[in-house]
């Protein structure tokens, strides 16, 4: 049992406790409280130093760069529910996590890190390629958040670094169509059973420029593959009822979930038959139901 | 004066200082010198205990375990019986079950003690489920069969029936293990006063805690003086589970001398406590040329867990219930609970009720798809009314209004319509139930075995304390019983206090279950303040107090199980619609409708309260409420992150309608109800999914993956 625990007032102190100390970041603290309670009337107690970073201002902030939309990671997943800003898919993400009270708390930063198969905020993350910069008291590092995530609860996160921000680049031309949809244990207040967020560009002609899709829990880490979103890219709609089972059995591939293989297979396969289906049939809405 | 008009709404008498957040729970008490408690558990479904290796404990703190117990004293809980032993010694039935106390001043050194307290186990094979528990796996634990029970009631000449019927329909329904989630979690706190001691606890019957506990020291029922905190539900889940508590702190209060509190987070309470019972039910149903049921051959099977304690109880009330709201004209029902290495199951909001009468509502639905008719039809006919003889030979007392209830839930639902337009397998459905719940206790333990009695006092300021040992635990009893106390002295609520009981103070009203207190302890706090009235003189102390009389013609032979089973009863119908998403088999509730017969409301807002919550935890039972066994935590859920409950949002809201069918015996005409609505709409809720998907469920819960699977 360590009692060691640190509030830096900075971003600077932090990252030099972190290079000291090797004390580990807790933002919200919605997963490590819980992960390490120790019952009723009694402190968590962590096997290592912690260093409380909920109250670093510098961290918490939403803006655009360029043709980036940039989350501070101390940014909680009501601010960013509540940011128009954010891209349509992730803000749907972060209103869809937990309770109203564990989204006041739980930040993005923490969801990233903390790297669960079943988190909401990686899926369309992932799918939109952002990037992560963590930075250390000697430098900093960008890198696409889906190399970031490495395996279950596990990051490339070294020991002196924190996470800064997290990068969505926004496409050059809007999405055509996007689909978000996460199926919990229950319609609010849930931890995600299966989550899937797609989306389609299409040109003037209805040439598919650039497809993409994620999938949350159902697989060791969000299953994403660029190789088999190219079977859909540069078709047109008109053809994608005949290329639709080639693309569903390929996307099946990738997945591989643990438990409740059948619900997890037939439903990404039902939901994004249903999403090119919508495409196809030439729908004006963006945002595909 | 705060008005009293019985059947109105009125300002619940705790609303304030519960939501005010004045009210305080168990957890808040302390006392000086207090030390805390944490519970050793057995980590293996079943075995041997070869070695109990403690750490070295720090000064202050001991480990208290069956060693303890004094001379003289027994190392048992007796709850209905005496089988429960309070720490296992020499062998463990089940994960989960109390070997120890480890009590201190620090709950975080406690922890740590706990979890080097090393206990090693000859492990032996193991019986999980029904088929495991009858199949004497690893031997039977219990006499011969694996059975804590095992009886059979006749009406009519079943055999006969089957002999020469047309058409004879078979079907087993399974239901599984429910968690009570009471918004409190278990606690209590034991200590000495003077030469007795007191146990502040949170629960529904104060007298069967001191009943269940004075045995282990050795002491007469008087030297145990349990006083009941501020309840924050209960569900039957704090019927008999607080003596779990309560025995190994009593004895470790008598060790150690101090107040000892010992209190579960929500981990523990959701792993380590008492459950619903799973069932299996099996029926035979014989139907003649026309349609009509003419018999019912069903055999029950309840998952009674490592001990007794109230299975046979629960059990009968199943087996009551298990021809349903309906007049079948021969019947047979075998009962049985069994043991199994699992956590013993015990009370649950129902008592048994609700797994048969969810087995027999979807058996009939199945039977009537079958036929080509609608479940609708075919249950109507079957309406057991006035006079009617029961499943076991006794008769409907009371005028039973089902028809019009009926109507009821089918106007306001459109139901004919739409089970017309909704075809089978067109992912929309609607389901239609019917149920009942016998107030009270069953047969004649209200007279033989409870033999209430209520007492009130009238203080010298012209005030009343009403002092009984029946419990609020969230219902709303403390406001329903000032209502009818004020009203009958024709005062203002304000000037009557029902304060939280002491054993050693009040009078003992028999448990707070089986939706016995409005019916039951209203009626004679009801004839007390009549009582009190006649005698009433301002500025005069004076005490009443009634008991119990048994009305008359309702014979019952408990040795048979032959004659009236209960002595009213209220009834419920319900209708649901679904929509099942096509994609992912999620299920959408669109509406809930229903209707039911509690006598009379003593207090609308309460009734309702009752109703909105009753349903939700039976479509909860329906649809997601899963629990699975591990050899390794006892259930594979062990908290509220995957133990699913619903959330507001996953219901809409309900329709409820009253009728007003007042109960010659309650007060006002009130008869049981906060049981009764949790019976019947998870059977409603199945019914229309099997509707929408076009398959037949005969097991709940289901889950979409459980759904997906099936279509």
């Amino acid at each position: 049992m360590v009692e060691t625990s640190y509030i830096p007032q900075t971003l600077e102190e932090a990252l030099r406790i972190r290079k000291e100390t090797g004390a580990k970041p807790l933002a919200g603290g919605t997963d490590l409280m819980v992960m390490h309670r120790r019952g009723t009337g009694v402190v968590p107690s962590f096997p290592w130093p912690v260093m409380i970073i909920s109250s670093l201002e510098e961290l918490k902030y939403i803006r655009r760069e360029g043709d980036d939309i940039v989350i501070g990671s101390g940014t909680t997943c009501h601010a960013i529910e509540d940011d128009p800003s954010v891209p349509y898919a992730v803000r749907t993400a972060a209103s869809l996590m937990g309770a109203e009270s564990l989204r006041n708390l739980a930040t993005i930063g923490g969801n990233v890190c903390n790297a669960s198969p079943k988190a909401d905020l990686p899926v369309p993350l992932i799918m939109m390629d952002a990037k992560v910069t963590l930075v250390s008291a000697t430098g900093s590092r960008t890198l696409l958040l889906d190399e970031f995530i490495t395996g279950p609860k596990e990051t490339d996160l070294k020991d002196d670094e924190l996470l800064l921000e997290v990068r969505i680049p926004l496409p050059e031309k809007d999405y055509s169509h996007v689909w978000y949809r996460k199926i919990g244990t229950r319609k609010a207040n849930a931890i995600s059973k299966l989550s899937l967020s797609a989306a389609v560009t299409l040109d003037a002609d209805g040439f598919i420029k650039d497809f993409r899709s994620a999938n949350g829990a159902s697989g060791p880490k969000v299953a994403r593959s660029t190789e088999v979103e190219k079977i859909l890219e540069g078709k047109n709609v008109t053809e994608i009822p005949s290329v639709l089972e080639q693309f569903l059995d390929a996307y099946d591939a990738i997945l591989s979930p643990h438990a409740m293989p059948t619900y997890r297979r037939l439903s990404t396969r039902r939901m994004l038959a249903h999403f090119l289906t919508e495409v196809a049939s030439g729908t004006q809405n963006m945002i595909v139901t | 004066m705060q008005q009293t008009s019985i059947g109105r709404s009125t300002r619940r008498v705790d609303a304030i200082a519960k939501a005010s957040g004045h009210t305080q729970y168990i957890a808040d008490y302390t006392f000086d010198g207090m030390i805390y408690a944490k519970m050793v558990r057995s980590t293996v479904p079943r075995g041997k205990i070869l070695d109990i290796s403690i750490p070295v404990l720090p000064s202050g703190y001991s480990f208290i375990s069956a060693k303890d117990i004094p001379e003289g004293g027994k190392n048992q809980l007796h709850m209905i019986k005496t089988d429960y032993t309070c720490f296992a010694d020499g062998e463990v039935r089940f994960i989960g079950e109390t070997i120890g106390l480890v009590v201190g001043p620090d709950r975080g050194v406690l922890q740590d003690l706990v979890d080097q307290v090393k206990v090693t186990y000859e492990e032996g094979e193991y019986a999980v489920t029904i088929e495991d528990g009858l199949a004497c796996k690893g031997g039977a634990f219990v006499g011969e069969d694996n059975c804590f029970c095992d009886f059979t009631i006749n009406k009519g000449d079943v055999d006969e029936i089957f002999a020469g019927s047309d058409r004879v329909f078979e079907e087993e329904i399974n239901t599984g293990w429910q968690e009570h989630v009471h918004l409190e979690t278990n606690g209590a706190i034991a200590m000495p006063e003077g030469d007795k001691f007191v146990i502040h606890v949170s629960a529904q019957c104060p007298f069967y805690v001191r009943k269940s506990i004075a045995s282990l020291i050795n002491r007469p029922y008087e030297d145990i003086i349990v006083r009941q905190s501020v309840t924050g539900g209960a569900f039957g889940g704090k019927e008999h589970f607080p003596d779990v508590l309560a025995g190994p702190l009593l004895v470790a209060a008598y060790v150690t001398g101090k107040p000892v509190q010992l209190i579960f987070d929500r981990h523990e309470d959701s792993a380590y406590s008492v459950k619903r019972h799973p069932s299996r039910t099996r029926f035979r149903t014989a139907v003649d040329k026309d349609g009509n049921i003419t018999a019912m051959d069903v055999d029950v099977v309840y998952n009674a867990g490592g001990y007794e304690s109230c299975s046979y109880v629960v059990l009968q009330r199943g087996v009551f219930h298990a021809t349903g709201v309906y007049n079948i004209p021969n019947s047979r029902v075998r009962g049985r609970a069994v043991a199994t290495n699992t956590f013993p199951s015990d009370a649950f909001r129902g008592f048994g009720a609700p797994q048969t009468l969810f087995a027999v509502e979807t058996h009939l639905a199945h039977i009537a798809t079958q036929l080509g008719i609608d479940p609708f039809e075919l249950k109507k006919r079957h309406f057991l009314k006035k006079g009617d003889v029961t499943v076991t030979n006794g008769h409907i007392y009371e005028t039973v209004v089902l028809p019009e209830m009926a109507q009821q839930v089918l106007d306001e639902s459109g139901y004919l319509e739409k089970a017309k337009t909704y075809a089978p397998g067109s992912l929309r459905g609607v389901g239609i139930s019917f149920y009942n719940h016998g107030g009270a206790f069953t047969g004649n333990g209200e007279q033989m075995i409870i033999k209430a009695r209520v007492r009130l006092r009238k203080n010298s300021d012209d005030t009343v304390d009403i002092l009984i040992g029946s419990t609020e635990m969230g219902q709303g009893f403390q406001t329903a019983l000032t209502k009818i106390v004020a009203d009958e002295l024709g005062i203002g609520l304000e000037r009557v206090r029902y304060p939280q009981p002491d054993t050693s103070v009040v009078s003992d009203s028999g448990p707070t279950v089986a939706s016995r207190s409005t019916m039951i302890v209203g009626a004679i706090a009801q004839r007390s303040a009549a009582r009190l009235r006649e005698q009433w003189v301002e500025g005069k102390e004076l005490v009443v107090e009634e008991e119990y009389t048994h009305p008359e013609g309702f014979p019952w032979d408990q040795s048979t199980f032959q004659g009236d089973a209960y002595i009213g009863y209220g009834w419920g119908a319900c209708v649901i619609e679904v929509e099942v998403d096509p994609l992912t088999t999620e299920v959408n509730t669109k509406g809930i409708w229903s209707s039911h017969d509690v006598g009379l409301a003593i207090d609308e807002l309460i009734v309702h309260g009752q109703i909105n919550g009753g349903i939700a935890q039976s479509l909860g039972y329906a649809a997601m409420e899963k629990l699975d066994f591990s050899a390794k935590t006892g259930f594979k859920q062990t908290g509220l992150s995957d133990y699913i409950i619903p959330t507001s949002m996953d219901f809409p809201s309900q329709v409820c309608t009253l009728v007003d069918n007042p109960y010659e015996f309650g007060p006002h005409g009130a008869k049981g109800m906060g049981e009764l609505v949790f019976n019947g709409a998870s059977a409603a809720y199945i019914d229309a999914v099997s509707r929408a998907i076009g398959k037949e469920i005969r097991s709940i819960p289901v889950p979409p993956e459980i759904l997906m699977e099936m279509m």
